[in-house]
């Protein structure tokens, strides 16, 4: 197994499933989360969230293997003004659920961390 | 705006915040008691969904947030809802919603009457203020709605300023792009229906329609039919039209005693009000009732054990609690109960039921019961409150169900004690679970023999499809029955006994000795005998045992083990 591949598979044939190609997965997912306006960089910038742009999103995305289960750790920024609490579980339940659909039956757990909050208009 | 609205003019063309609070309400009357045919626009052809509850239970907590204050301005009023929808949204429908009434508030923010135009303008900013929360917006969803009615309300708005003819604009104009939706997502045309949230947002406008042209909320009173999902919607309604009238006691108790009757105390306590609510067991029982007369529905308490932990509100001085309980009745039975079964046990259990029959079955396990499931997902507040009403410092909590375990992982990380969620995915995983408890056992061997034990038992729930849908190269038909293994659509049929069979063959049923049938809320005495008779004709070496569930929308829930 390649550097901290995931392995879908025991069976004869194998399949590795890169953090990377999970991590672009859900960031499709996670942009199309209702209240969701960026993804942040996991490390505060001078105590500040930090938007990413799309070549970075695995900053703000961080996919990691826990026993059996795929942990994916998310940092976004919400939009003020909606409840952050059903917009986070919105997120968790939208990326799990992608994830699980592509990687077949593997166990996946979501972390959501919101890192700030936009404020516009 | 006031010189409008000063105009000796016949048409309606200034709106303040009481006549907002009218428009408001019968908006939220309309989606409440459309709420059921909301839930049933599931992409999966499964009655599962939750978008027209979760809709209709922000809207209610944005109008309560809005009836506390009385504010008259139409500018305060609508900043009113739009603080209740922000701390009562629900769901990613509720979510786009308060933000919807965020803008449309934000829009009219300073002002004591608004004109039509107003009114279209704030209608535009609400879609505006949706469209800002959401970094890749989603075409052909509640979104498309709201703007399409929006830029069409504006245009009525300059062509004719009245209300009535900027409302009726945007309904007809909503309704086109709702049906649209279906040929803007491909998930929804493969399950042929329009998008949930919108035909909700569409429910809204149309309602406030209604009460332009003088329909109030009484129109749809018969509508409701206490099967299945509308129960929800129809209790909250009771409490919607409890709240409009203003009078009479919230009244709660508890009744200890022995061989008590749920059932005959909620036939003998339904006669002395309304919004009833009975719970409990032979030794517990917890009322809920709104009342005229208090003394009256305690003295029958009295009369059949002890009264305790006894709660009178005037309903009119205490809408602020009632507020704080707008949640459908099912959902409060979360307070803490303090005489459980569980409670001399070194670990606490909270187990979140669909149905009294499998909340009674995890409450004689010493389980401490969250009812939710299938279309109530209960709130991280209502599983942290049951964890917290546990006596003991360690707590296991069982989900249940693949959608609550999230919110049951976030209350386990609210909570201060030591909380571990096992993630069983169905409610016979949940009870296999809870009969495999040893309390004696360090807690990592009794979490690993419950998640074992849940591990081993397959799950085939058995529902009828809400409408026609393709799925997974699977053609189902309006009316087929379904037939799910752990949480997976996987075949359909025209009966029951066909589609059983064929999910047992496939198992292998052969690999299996028990099989254990749990009958749902509707499901008939003889649908029951005849899948039984099948069973054990069929499998002559499998035992089939038969509980009541109770659940909604599933006739059947096997656990095969």
């Amino acid at each position: 197994m390649n550097d901290g591949a995931i392995e879908l598979d025991k069976r004869p044939g194998r399949i590795e499933v890169s953090p990377a190609a999970i991590s672009t997965a859900a960031s499709r997912v996670i942009l199309e989360c209702y209240g969701v306006v960026g993804i942040a960089d996991r490390k505060l910038k001078h105590g500040k969230a930090e938007l990413l742009d799309d070549r970075r999103y695995h900053r703000g995305i961080v996919v990691s293997i826990q026993g059996e289960s795929v942990v994916v750790d998310v940092y976004i920024i919400v939009e003020y003004g909606t409840r952050i609490s059903e917009v986070a579980n919105n997120v968790i339940n939208n990326v799990r659920e992608a994830l699980q659909r592509m990687l077949g039956a593997a166990s996946v757990r979501v972390k959501v961390n919101v890192q700030g909050l936009r404020i516009s208009g | 705006m006031d010189a409008l609205s000063g105009k000796p003019r016949r048409v309606l063309t200034g709106c303040d915040g009481h006549q907002l609070q009218g428009v408001v309400a019968t908006a939220t009357s309309w989606l409440v008691a459309h709420a059921p045919e909301v839930d049933a626009l599931n992409v999966y052809p499964v009655p599962d969904g939750d978008t027209g509850s979760n809709m209709s239970q922000t809207m209610r907590a944005a109008l309560d947030c809005a009836l506390e204050s009385r504010e008259t301005d139409v500018g305060q009023f609508a900043a009113r809802l739009a603080h209740g929808a922000l701390m009562g949204a629900r769901g990613n429908s509720g979510v786009i919603l308060s933000q919807l009434l965020r803008g449309f508030a934000r829009s009219i923010e300073a002002k004591r009457t608004i004109s039509p135009l107003d009114l279209a303008q704030a209608l535009a900013d609400a879609s505006a203020m949706a469209y800002r929360a959401v970094m890749k917006p989603v075409e052909g969803t509640v979104l498309t709605v709201a703007r399409v009615a929006a830029e069409r309300a504006l245009e009525a708005a300059v062509e004719r300023p009245e209300f009535s003819h900027v409302l009726s604009s945007a309904v007809s104009a909503g309704r086109r792009a709702l049906a649209e939706t279906r040929n803007q997502l491909p998930a929804l045309r493969q399950a042929g229906v329009v998008d949930a949230g919108g035909q909700g947002y569409l429910f809204i406008l149309e309602g406030a329609l209604r009460h332009l042209q003088g329909k109030t909320e009484a129109d749809y009173s018969t509508k409701a039919e206490p099967s299945g999902a509308t129960r929800a919607a129809a209790a909250m309604h009771a409490q919607f039209e409890h709240a409009e009238g203003g009078f009479g006691y919230c009244t709660e108790f508890l009744i200890v005693g022995a061989s008590l009757s749920e059932h005959e105390a909620r036939e003998h306590l339904a006669k002395l009000g309304d919004s009833l609510l009975v719970v409990g067991n032979d030794e517990l029982l917890r009322v809920h009732i709104h009342t005229e007369d208090p003394g009256r529905a305690m003295a029958f308490a009295t009369s059949i054990g002890r009264l305790r932990q006894v709660k009178v509100q005037d309903m009119q001085e205490q809408h602020e609690e009632f507020v704080a309980e707008v949640l459908p009745p099912e959902l409060k039975l979360v307070a803490p109960q303090p005489v459980n079964a569980g409670d001399a046990l070194p670990i606490g259990v909270v187990a979140v039921a669909i149905g009294d029959g499998f909340a009674a079955m995890c409450e004689s396990l010493g389980a401490t019961v969250v009812p939710g499931g299938q279309t109530m997902n209960p709130s991280t507040q209502q599983i942290l409150a049951a964890i917290d009403s546990c006596t003991q410092d360690t707590v296991i909590v069982l989900p249940n169900n693949g959608n609550v375990l999230s919110t049951a992982e976030q209350a386990a990380a609210l909570s201060r004690k030591t909380v571990h969620v096992l993630p069983c995915q169905t409610m016979p995983q949940g009870i296999a679970a809870l009969l495999a408890i040893r309390y004696d056992e360090e807690l990592d061997d009794i979490l690993t023999t419950m998640r074992a034990a849940s591990d081993r038992v397959r799950t085939i729930e058995i529902t009828t499809a809400v409408r026609d849908a393709e799925l997974d190269g699977l053609q189902v038909r309006s009316g087929d029955v379904l037939g799910l293994v752990d949480g997976e659509l996987k075949c359909a049929g025209s009966d029951v006994g066909s589609v059983v069979t064929e999910l047992l063959e496939a198992m292998p049923a052969d690999d299996y000795e028990i099989v254990t049938m749990y009958t749902g809320a509707d499901t008939s005495d003889e649908q029951a005998q005849s899948l039984q008779k099948l069973l054990t004709l069929r499998y002559p070496r499998l035992t089939v045992e038969q509980h009541q569930g109770d659940q909604p929308h599933y006739q059947f829930i096997l656990s095969i083990e």
